[in-house]
């Protein structure tokens, strides 16, 4: 399908807190055009359909080739990476909103900062003594590694969230891809070692419990992940956990 | 055990939510739904079930604790959780996301069916205590005249198809959740399963209600007090 | 005497910047880690096909030897010897503390790192977690950093940008300006010691396999600040790309490594689907002109000859720039499993699925092995001094840089899966030298007077107020377009002095009309073009050094290729002949007779070449543009000679 023009529906927010407007923009269709060159062609001509000269919208990216998990946006109302949205396959006119589950900072750019204290509150990192050569890491088979590395392609883009009916902006639920990361770390012979203090952090208040199972997540995920597996192993962990420390502690 | 904190509560609770869901309670409406289609079978067998379940001794406390505390535990845990999240089916349309809506849809609708339902049934028992009350000619006294209309036995289907659903993929969520089916396709195929038991336990109920619908039962509810 | 607390600022999140961080961290003292975004979205996580290192364990006798010979063959012997080796003989080490820190690298059957080929080395010696090996490195840095700023040791500074170094009258960096990308404030960080850790600067193509901060706009303020910048014209044409409007994504060198093969049509206008086309009309060219390295020479070698089979000898797929990168041959579980990312990526953005069709690439710019000149000790022995604070100082003392945006490891042309090695090699190097360093400070950043300071806040301020009143008619989005566009037209694969005069002329026309620009959005909050116009004037000032370095090297030297200067290596040469030639001239003249016609002419050529050429170009800041000179390069262990990979 090739078209002459499209246009881009961008939902525009100067500030966190101002009241959201509309702009439509029209651009020559070009070939191998995804929505990333298009908001580059409105920064170049940052006139709107209606001739009125705007500011250039702004929004967050940077590999372009969908493993850096910047450019996280709506598009036709459905969360996704902008970068490997290609333009001859989208509907027009293409509407770019940004993501509702996390606070805007400006036009399509939110703050995910969300992401990256959960990562810290359930210890997402390997506990090594230290950076000195002191030897291979451990020795494990091939199969774990298969698994661990479909978890640890999790670029923090924030698809799962957004699409997940059970995170909102206000409540404070970790979502698919916390848990998931829980699983990761769990799964290696050094993180096995602090796996309890994993799972303690998501029996917690927004943690795997709260998760409805409506299994969105999964299906939004732009690198496949496994994370209803992982929402479903967390939770036997966690159940396991929960007895343990009933009858242990 | 340690000292429970708030946040160790929070996790202890939603837990407690999904297992009340199925243990008493979703065990309960299956026995429920299981033998009041006895009334298939008979009058005699229906009412000698009704006999023999409030001639239990305890029945008061059995009814309580495995009961009302669970269920009412269970209904306060999920409008909780129901307003903690925001429903979004429309915009992804996905199987699983249809799954999550119509639990909590169903959930609220069990609810108010419940409300209905034990304020017809349960409230007069307690009302008029064991010993001034004969339970099984009220209750069939009861059922007949709301089978008598349309409208009861609308009321009745949703509410019986409802708790079969809710209580059939609550019981898929509770092994998910649990960590008791964890693989996409040991997931798929139990939501298969169960859909079929909650589809079963429907039907049991619904052939309750065609049963009183076509054949009402004459009798009068008597009190010898 | 108690040590003085200490403070660094690192700037960059990755793996450069990362590994700093968390060895700085390992000393116990503070680092603030400024990025222009979560570090996680760092550009090293583009990086797919591996990391280098020689543990040999498919019994090939690779050695760190061996790896350091390939590494400096493959930068034309450009690249100071005692840091390329001890880099590579650093590389085991470096392996197993991924390896340790969780990174899920491939492995073998009884659970070891599993290791593939790459190109300029015949020895499996590339360790690879799927295609996404950076992605996976960066999150493993990432994890520990963020450990250590749980800690309290990390500050982080996500969503700020580098503007420059705070230097004294004394010359020294006292810290570092950025600029909040949110609130649009300045400030002014004193630090004790500054690392930049910016990356590179594809951005000046405007079209690249570089990410969109990497506009080395970090290493050129440094530049305009006094700094050397060397070896600015050896920019990586990486030989396979795919196209797009804003970006050239990467197909990793791995494709190859994995054995897949390069070829185009025998019959120009051969137009038949590519896999109805019979093996006899196919044209392997990599493999039939190098049989011994095949599709895995180095990329300058490989970008070369895509340039010569499309452009001069017309083969292009469909007419078109393009070659054929064939995977088909492969299973497709195998492809999945070690090249999963780039099998998504070029699925995602063509539509096409490489294991059952050819897929479709072209060279594009990638990687610059030129950057921030900086410092290293040697003992003399051809070891590095580990713990000397001059390593990977920049001739700003206290401003130090690591990974891409230095110099001094790559030579005129980089191996693949060398530059994550690089990266990490640099900011663990950097780590004990730099604790030195302030210790050894006469005074710690508190006795630094706070108007030096106030007057690098207040210089920026006035930069930044300056940018928003321009007010021109030029869009300055559109003029990065059109500064990508002259650099990919005239410095890029093949160079001619004629064209890169004209570059030079071009770029003067560009910072004139850059005079002329309007800063489109005058805002305060998160807006992002008067930044894009001060990196844009830092870009213009780059493209100088890397075109003026380009048009002053009269020679062709890694991915430095004048066609007018090439030496004409006779074919059937043996690099060998000229370690001879080099041993017989000891002991008088050597004779014709001793060597295949031409072949001495040839040797003799190439001697006076080296001598005027082997060196490092220094470009420094001097009246508006780049001032060229040139430095010793330090070739105190391996004998340079002739490339030759057939």
């Amino acid at each position: 399908m090739t078209r002459e023009t499209i246009a881009l529906k961008i939902k525009r927010q100067d500030a966190p807190g101002a009241k959201p407007y509309w702009n439509v923009f029209k651009l020559p269709s070009l070939p191998h055009a995804n929505v990333i060159s298009c908001l580059q062609e409105i920064q170049r001509n940052p006139v709107t359909a209606d001739g009125k000269t705007v500011t250039p919208v702004t929004w967050d990216c940077n590999c372009l080739e969908e493993v850096c998990g910047s450019c996280t946006m709506r598009i036709n109302g459905r969360v996704r990476q902008a970068c490997t949205a290609l333009v001859d396959i989208l509907e027009d006119p293409i509407v770019l909103e940004p993501m509702s589950k996390f606070p805007v900072v400006r036009d399509l750019q939110v703050d995910r900062s969300r992401m990256f204290e959960n990562l810290r509150k359930i210890k997402g990192w390997i506990e090594i003594d230290g950076s000195y050569d002191i030897g291979e890491g451990p020795v494990f088979p091939e199969k774990i590694r298969e698994k661990a590395y479909a978890l640890s392609q999790c670029m923090t883009c924030g698809c799962c969230l957004e699409a997940c009916p059970q995170f909102t902006l206000t409540n404070d639920f970790m979502g698919a891809a916390t848990f998931s990361q829980v699983r990761y770390f769990n799964l290696h012979p050094t993180g096995a070692m602090n796996k309890e203090e994993r799972l303690e952090a998501v029996m917690k208040s927004g943690g795997i419990a709260d998760c409805g199972n409506a299994q969105v997540c999964v299906e939004v995920c732009p690198k496949k992940i496994p994370l209803t597996e992982s929402i479903a192993e967390i939770g036997r962990e966690t159940t396991l956990q929960l007895l343990k420390n009933l009858v242990l502690k | 055990m340690s000292k429970l904190t708030k946040e160790d509560l929070h996790f202890f609770l939603l837990k407690l939510h999904s297992l009340t869901g199925i243990v008493p309670i979703g065990i309960f409406l299956a026995f429920h739904l299981a033998i009041n289609s006895l009334r298939t079978v008979g009058v005699h067998q229906y009412q000698f079930s009704i006999d023999l379940i409030n001639n239990l001794p305890f029945l008061f406390g059995i009814e309580v604790l495995f009961i009302y505390v669970p269920l009412l535990l269970h209904s306060a845990l999920g409008f909780y959780v129901t307003f903690a999240g925001r429903m979004n089916v429309r915009r992804y349309p996905y199987y699983r996301n249809w799954m999550y809506t119509l639990q909590r849809i169903t959930g609220a609708i069990v609810f108010a069916f419940l409300v209905y339902h034990m304020g017809t049934t349960v409230v007069p028992k307690i009302y008029y205590g064991k010993e001034l009350f004969d339970a099984a000619p009220f209750l069939i006294d009861a059922m007949n005249r709301e089978f008598q209309t349309w409208g009861g036995r609308i009321l009745y289907l949703a509410g019986i198809f409802s708790a079969a659903f809710h209580f059939a993929n609550g019981l898929w969520g509770f092994c998910v959740s649990w960590g008791m089916i964890v693989g996409p396709s040991a997931q798929r195929n139990a939501s298969v399963v169960f859909l079929l038991f909650g589809l079963v336990l429907g039907l049991l109920g619904a052939a309750t209600v065609v049963e009183f619908s076509l054949h009402p039962v004459p009798v009068a509810p008597s009190f010898t007090g | 005497m108690p040590r003085r607390e200490k403070k660094i600022v690192v700037i960059g999140g990755g793996l450069a910047g990362l590994s700093a961080t968390m060895k700085i961290c390992e000393f116990k003292v503070r680092v603030t880690l400024v990025s222009f975004q979560p570090v996680k979205r760092s550009h090293s996580v583009c990086a797919q096909g591996g990391i280098n290192a020689a543990i040999d364990t498919k019994g090939e006798g690779d050695s760190p030897e061996i790896h350091f010979y390939d590494t400096v063959k493959g930068g034309d012997f450009l690249a100071h010897q005692p840091l390329a080796r001890d880099m590579c003989h650093q590389g085991p080490a470096i392996i197993r503390l991924m390896d340790r820190m969780g990174v899920a690298f491939n492995r073998t059957a009884e659970g070891h790192l599993d290791f593939r080929r790459f190109g300029g080395t015949l020895y499996s010696r590339t360790a690879f977690a799927g295609a996404t090996t950076g992605q996976q490195l960066v999150y493993a840095l990432d994890e520990q950093v963020r450990r250590h700023e749980r800690d309290g040791l990390v500050q982080k500074l996500e969503w700020h940008e580098y503007l420059g170094a705070v230097v004294d009258g004394a010359g020294v960096c006292r810290g570092a300006v950025v600029h909040d990308l949110r609130a649009g404030n300045i400030l002014a960080i004193a630090a004790d010691a500054v690392v930049l850790a910016t990356g590179g600067p594809g951005q000046i193509y405007a079209r690249s396999t570089n990410s969109t901060v990497c506009t080395g706009s970090a290493a050129a303020s440094a530049y305009l600040q006094g700094a050397k910048y060397a070896n600015g014209e050896f920019i990586q044409i990486h030989p396979t790309a795919i196209p797009g409007q804003d970006k050239l994504r990467l197909m990793s060198e791995s494709a190859r490594g994995e054995g897949g093969r390069i070829w185009v049509p025998r019959n120009p206008g051969d137009n038949r689907d590519p896999l109805k086309i019979p093996e006899e009309d196919r044209y392997y060219f990599l493999e039939e002109n190098h049989p011994l390295f095949g599709n895995l020479v180095p990329r300058d070698v490989a970008s070369r000859e895509i340039h010569d089979v499309v452009y001069n000898r017309k083969l292009g797929v469909g007419g078109q720039p393009t070659v054929y990168l064939d995977l088909t041959h492969q299973p497709p579980e195998f492809l999945e499993r070690r090249l999963g990312g780039i099998i998504d990526i070029y699925r995602k953005f063509t539509g096409q699925d490489p294991s059952r069709v050819p897929m479709k690439i072209f060279p594009a710019v990638h990687y610059s092995m030129g950057g921030l000149w900086v410092d290293y000790e040697s003992d003399g022995h051809g070891m590095v001094d580990h713990r000397s604070p001059r390593n990977q100082m920049t001739s700003i003392p206290g401003l130090y840089a690591a990974g891409e945006v230095d110099y001094q490891y790559h030579g005129a042309n980089r191996l693949g899966a060398n530059s994550l090695l690089s990266c990490i090699y640099t900011g663990l190097l950097i780590g004990p030298g730099i604790v030195r360093y302030c210790d050894n400070l006469d005074k710690g950043r508190d006795a630094v007077p706070s108007s030096l300071f106030d007057r690098a806040k207040k210089e920026w301020d006035n930069r930044f107020a300056e940018i928003k009143r321009m007010n021109g008619r030029e869009n300055p989005y559109a003029l990065h377009r059109e500064l990508g566009d002259l650099l990919l037209t005239n410095v890029l694969i093949v160079r001619e002095n004629k064209k890169l005069l004209e570059t030079l002329d071009g770029l003067d026309g560009i910072e004139a009309r850059f005079k002329d620009i309007k800063c489109l959005d005058t805002s305060d909050w998160s807006n992002p073009t008067p930044s894009f116009i001060n990196q844009l004037y830092n870009m213009i000032h780059l493209s100088r050094i890397i075109t003026k370095g380009a048009l002053l090297r009269d020679e062709c030297r890694g991915a430095h290729y004048k066609p007018e200067f090439d030496l004409n290596q006779p074919d059937r040469f043996d690099p060998h002949e000229f370690i001879d030639y080099l041993e017989k001239k000891q002991y008088g003249p050597p004779r014709e007779e001793d060597y295949p016609p031409g072949h001495l002419a040839y040797m003799r050529r190439f001697e006076a070449n080296e001598e005027e050429w082997l060196k490092t170009t220094i470009a420094q800041y001097k009246n508006n543009g780049p001032e060229i000179s040139y430095e010793a390069v330090d070739l105190s262990l391996v004998t340079p000679r002739p490339r030759k990979y057939d």
